[in-house]
């Protein structure tokens, strides 16, 4: 089985974050991996520990991404590409979809792993597209993943009255919620072997397209404006006797708030 | 006049309240709208249906529809959309939506927005709010196609008690089977529980709670309540609570009336998924826990001193 896993680099959502003038604050900001794909590339170690895969990662966008990359190659991936062009800065998740499409279609791969969503843009979109302009069989939200035999998964995603197990066949894409497993932390050793590891790099030309192919010119949405979000301030504490102070706030609750 | 289909959301055989929350705003806005309800023995549905205030109504009622499958679920979308014409597609917010609205929108060749919170028509093209980056901020999004499909957030719009549908019923035919991607079995550990998603009041427990004991005291003030019970990410990797009653950016997202957090210190991830509720009250020991500085009523003291005190004050309150 040939896996491609994607993973996007993206800003620290533990850091604060400042708007001003419609525009993120850059200064401060510190960039990691997106968390959904860092449970998708452990999802493919996996499947090459106890099933044979063999293990392709993709970033797109992003600049620098060498820190990412190298961190899933001590992670267990075996091998990784980033695909940035100046083109793609107003990328939307349709053409992302597009630029992944180019990237399976030279692969041959079997399954394509992404995280279910990104959290900095948390739009949950590009894996499901990346299945509809390949047509082919897509669950997402995946909770776990069992190999039947090399063309056929037992696949469980959370769904809203519970748990839905798929009979899916591959090829196939699925999109990974956290709760799939427990991402490895690299180890010193992997990370230090992960420094002589190549990085295939490569631009919209290199992957054998164009940015008018992918059409890198027309989003179908774009982001217009950052705005800071109403900042909940906290309101009122009690401390003290427990009985007493738990009384007034139920009577709060019931007379002030009106939510009893 | 804009078209905006609004596709139903069904559970459990009940019409929830999006449904209407949606299309209300589809008429406030001056659209004229349409609703898909795709699901099995839903007939008699078809009276909420005309109440929840749409104009025309596409029903999708096939056996093979019981369980829910996102290739079907989206030809039954694209079906409907494209015989009304409709130029925007929403649907309420759950993991069914968020799994079938790319695909709708690849089909449309449309714009896919998830997690709006609302929708603005500027001059000659259309412009949404959506919070991004954990809720962190809002991001301001312009769509440049005609068309829009969007996931609109639980909470975002208020339903009109006046709005009246008329009832034009089209039957859609039922859509192929997806035969690479074959629905086998639902594996139901929420039953008759309250959902989260749609709960007025949700009870969250959080790493306060110690033990399966405190789990249990904090399920039975839920339970009381008649509210959603959910949980902090401690309490899920620990193994005292499901997957999916994690609220929090990795989890669901919820905006009830009243959110209780209880022994819940309040970590940026959960936060993320309980903000936008109307009134928060939280339960800490810490003085200092962050969660206090998002709630509007703060008790300081231990969850298994204050929640048996806290059970019998709303007992006496409401009787």
């Amino acid at each position: 089985m040939k896996i491609l896993t994607t993973v996007k680099k993206v800003v620290d959502v533990e850091l604060n974050i400042h708007v001003k003038d419609g525009a993120i604050v850059e200064d401060g900001l510190q960039y990691v991996i997106n968390a959904w794909d860092e449970n998708g590339v452990e999802t493919a170690v996996q499947l090459k520990e106890d099933s044979g895969a063999e293990t392709t990662l993709v970033s797109i966008g992003g600049g620098d991404n060498t820190d990412v990359i190298r961190r899933c190659y001590a992670m267990g991936i075996e091998s990784g590409m980033h695909i940035d062009d100046p083109a793609l800065e107003k990328a939307d998740a349709f053409i992302y979809a597009r630029v992944l499409q180019k990237v399976f279609e030279a692969g041959d791969y079997d399954l394509v792993i992404t995280g279910k969503q990104a959290q900095d843009t948390d739009n949950g979109q590009t894996g499901i597209i990346l299945a509809e302009y390949l047509g082919l069989p897509c669950v997402s939200n995946v909770i776990g993943i069992e190999v039947l035999d090399d063309k056929h998964l037992k696949v469980s995603r959370s769904g809203d009255a519970g748990t839905e197990i798929v009979a899916l066949e591959l090829p196939a894409v699925v999109t990974v919620d956290v709760s799939i497993n427990e991402p490895r932390l690299p180890q010193m050793r992997g990370l230090m072997m992960a420094k002589k590891k190549a990085i295939e790099k490569m631009d919209l030309t290199a992957l054998g397209t164009s940015a008018d192919e992918i059409g890198c010119a027309a989003p179908k949405s774009e982001i217009v404006a950052f705005m800071a979000t109403e900042k909940r301030s906290g309101g009122r504490k009690f401390e003290g006797d427990a009985a007493e102070i738990t009384a007034r706030v139920v009577d709060l609750l019931a007379n002030e708030a009106k939510v009893l | 006049m804009a078209k905006v289909l609004v596709v139903a959301e069904i559970k459990q055989g009940v019409l929830k309240g999006s449904t209407a929350e949606l299309l209300s705003k589809a008429k406030a806005i001056g659209a004229q709208t349409a609703v898909v309800a795709i699901g099995s023995d839903i007939e008699s549905l078809l009276p909420d249906l005309v109440g929840a205030g749409a104009d025309q109504q596409y029903i999708a009622d096939d056996a093979r529809l019981a369980l829910f499958s996102a290739g079907p679920f989206a030809a039954c979308v694209v079906d409907a959309a494209r015989q009304f014409d409709a130029d925007q597609v929403w649907f309420g917010f759950s993991e069914s939506s968020k799994a079938v609205a790319p695909r709708v929108a690849a089909q449309l060749d449309a714009a896919c927005a998830t997690e709006i919170t609302d929708v603005m028509f500027e001059q000659g093209h259309i412009e949404v709010i959506r919070p991004a980056i954990t809720n962190k901020v809002l991001q301001r999004v312009r769509i440049n196609t005609e068309r829009m499909v969007a996931v609109v957030r639980a909470g975002a719009f208020a339903a009109d008690p006046e709005l009246a549908g008329s009832e034009n019923v089209v039957r859609l035919a039922p859509p192929p089977a997806d035969l690479k991607a074959v629905i086998k079995e639902l594996v139901s550990e929420a039953g008759s529980e309250i959902d989260l998603a749609d709960a007025d009041i949700v009870v969250s427990v959080g790493r306060g709670a110690r033990n399966q004991d405190g789990v249990e005291l904090v399920k039975a003030l839920a339970e009381e309540l008649n509210a959603g019970f959910g949980a902090s990410r401690a309490m899920v990797d620990a193994g005292f609570m499901a997957h999916n009653k994690q609220v929090g950016q990795t989890g669901k997202i919820v905006a009830p009336t009243l959110y209780m957090a209880i022994g819940i210190s309040g970590a940026i991830q959960h936060l993320a998924g309980m903000n936008g509720s109307k009134v928060i009250l939280a339960v800490n020991k810490d003085p200092e826990a962050p969660i206090f500085n998002v709630a509007d009523y703060g008790i300081v003291g231990d969850l298994f001193e204050v929640v048996p005190i806290l059970r019998q004050e709303i007992k006496k309150i409401r009787s």
